[in-house]
């Protein structure tokens, strides 16, 4: 049996959750609360010691990078193929997968950690905060919501991260306007990867990422939305971060 | 028809070139100084990906209509078309690893070891040049953080300070790799793979970068490894290929060091 260990299906998380359901593979869904800082709990740590989601693990094999995840999933599986088979489209997939996870994720996650899920743990007890610091594993991730959680953004390092997302936003339209999908004319794991991170533009950043501005986007956004896999992935969201995907309902208005 | 742009066989540029040579692939190489800003010229080849591709100036493969960037996926291009020697084996889970490899290692050693290259090398090559035209050359460079990577050289942000914690941040992805070596001779399963290519090409350096990190007591199994890929004889022909004779001292801008701290 397949055990994907997730949060919510949004970035990493969302990036196996969706491959998985467009292959029509089951698994066994293992939710860990991120903000409840489940992901660092000894249980979890005995199945990905580094204590970062999300985590698959087939059979004896245990799997941690989200992005070779989606790849490993679709190699190992039957169901629809989601990488093309012509090698530069196969390539083109890859370049826009590192460009979506080390150069966009990185700072719309800086926006989202310092608006988002700092303040949501930030009024717990500091010691509390202090000793679920302690038990991150990897000392990266400890600076990471050391950040978040006091607040130690500064407004240049914000004001970059705002400056590369709407720079990616412009780069992905232009893009867009090239190409129906990420790698080429097919709808691939690029999709999936750019969609997680993507969905919420047009609530996050409405001045830039709208129809007049980003029309490829948005048209790209809810071809993607449409599909069923998403509508079944997205419905497992618990929290309000996963139901904002409905603002891609065509038709709808904020 | 395979076309490879290359610079000294060194990082980055080292890997495709292992790759080809690994599969006795016919190729034209088309040699270019970066530190010339050669990368830049007009016929050059380039498209959106080149522009904004993560290692800043690496190397360009024309295959056809196509150019190809970014190192670990051009190892992964040329693995799974170009006909030859088996350079992906394995199914899946062999190949999961290779990836997971390359993604970590691209982001942590292609960051470090490309700072404490430029630090030691391109500095005192750049300090050398008429400053004002280096400077004004500099400018003009887009986007902006491949600009501000090379503005970074030239106006020595890179410190003992700097230093010190870029080598802290290699301790992590150095015990990584000589933990996995202890489980097996290469990184990506029981056979030799793009992985193997991809961790040696930034490896080789780490001897004379960091001599405290990796050397023959704390990190016996990465000196063992880079010997063994030096053996090859694909690597020995790549190597052969420097026109300077120092090639693992030939270094330009890479991977971004990560924002988060």
């Amino acid at each position: 049996m397949l055990r994907l260990y997730h949060w919510e299906p949004n970035a990493n998380s969302g990036k196996p959750m969706l491959t998985l359901a467009e292959k029509g593979v089951e698994y066994e869904s293992h939710y860990l609360d991120l903000l409840k800082f489940d992901q660092h709990q000894p249980e979890y740590l005995k199945v990905n010691p580094d204590g970062t989601i999300p985590a698959l693990v087939h059979g004896d094999r245990v799997l941690t990078e989200s992005t070779p995840m989606m790849e490993y999933v679709d190699e190992a599986f039957d169901g629809p193929p989601l990488r093309p088979t012509d090698p530069v489209e196969r390539w083109r997939m890859r370049w826009w997968m590192r460009f979506f996870d080390a150069y966009f994720a990185p700072s719309l996650s800086m926006i989202g950690w310092s608006v988002f899920v700092g303040p949501a743990v930030r009024q717990r007890d500091p010691k509390e905060l202090e000793a679920a610091i302690e038990r991150i594993p990897l000392e990266s991730r400890r600076i990471a919501w050391r950040k978040a959680m006091f607040n130690e953004f500064s407004a240049e390092e914000l004001a970059e991260s705002k400056r590369r997302v709407l720079f990616s936003a412009d780069v992905l339209e232009q893009h867009l306007a090239r190409h129906p999908f990420i790698a080429g004319n097919s709808f691939s794991l690029g999709d999936i990867n750019g969609f997680n991170l993507g969905y919420a533009l047009p609530l996050s950043q409405p001045e830039h990422c709208n129809d007049a501005k980003t029309p490829h986007i948005m048209e790209w956004l809810r071809k993607i939305y449409e599909r069923p896999a998403t509508k079944a992935t997205w419905a497992k969201g618990r929290t309000a971060m996963a139901a904002r995907v409905k603002m891609l309902e065509r038709g709808h208005h904020a | 028809m395979l076309e490879l742009y290359h610079w000294e066989p060194n990082t980055f540029f080292l890997k495709p070139l292992i790759a080809l040579k690994e599969k006795e692939a016919e190729f034209t190489s088309r040699y270019f100084d970066p530190t010339k800003f050669e990368q830049f010229a007009p016929s050059f080849p380039q498209n959106v990906e080149s522009r904004l591709h993560l290692e800043r100036e690496g190397p360009v493969l024309v295959s056809g209509s196509a150019t190809i960037s970014s190192s670990f996926f051009l190892l992964e291009y040329i693995a799974e078309s170009v006909p030859g020697a088996v350079l992906n084996p394995g199914g899946a889970w062999e190949h999961y690893q290779g990836r997971a490899w390359g993604q970590f290692l691209g982001l942590s050693l292609g960051a470090g070891v490309s700072a404490l290259g430029c630090a030691r090398y391109l500095a005192p090559v750049l300090r050398g040049r008429d400053q004002k035209e280096l400077k004004a050359r500099v400018e003009q460079i887009e986007p902006q953080e491949r600009r501000a990577a090379w503005a970074a050289v030239i106006d020595g942000a890179y410190d003992e300070k700097a230093l010190a914690a870029i080598r802290h941040r290699l301790e992590f992805p150095v015990k990584r790799v000589e933990g996995a070596l202890g489980k097996g001779p290469w990184l990506a399963g029981r056979e030799y793979s793009i992985a193997d290519i991809d961790a040696f090409a930034m490896l080789i350096v780490l001897p004379d970068l960091a001599p405290d990190l990796v050397n023959e007591q704390a990190t016996p199994r990465i000196v063992d490894f880079v010997h063994r890929m030096r053996e090859r004889r694909a690597v020995r022909d790549a190597l052969a290929m420097s026109r300077t004779g120092k090639p693992q001292q030939a270094f330009v801008p890479g991977a971004e060091p990560s924002r988060w701290g």
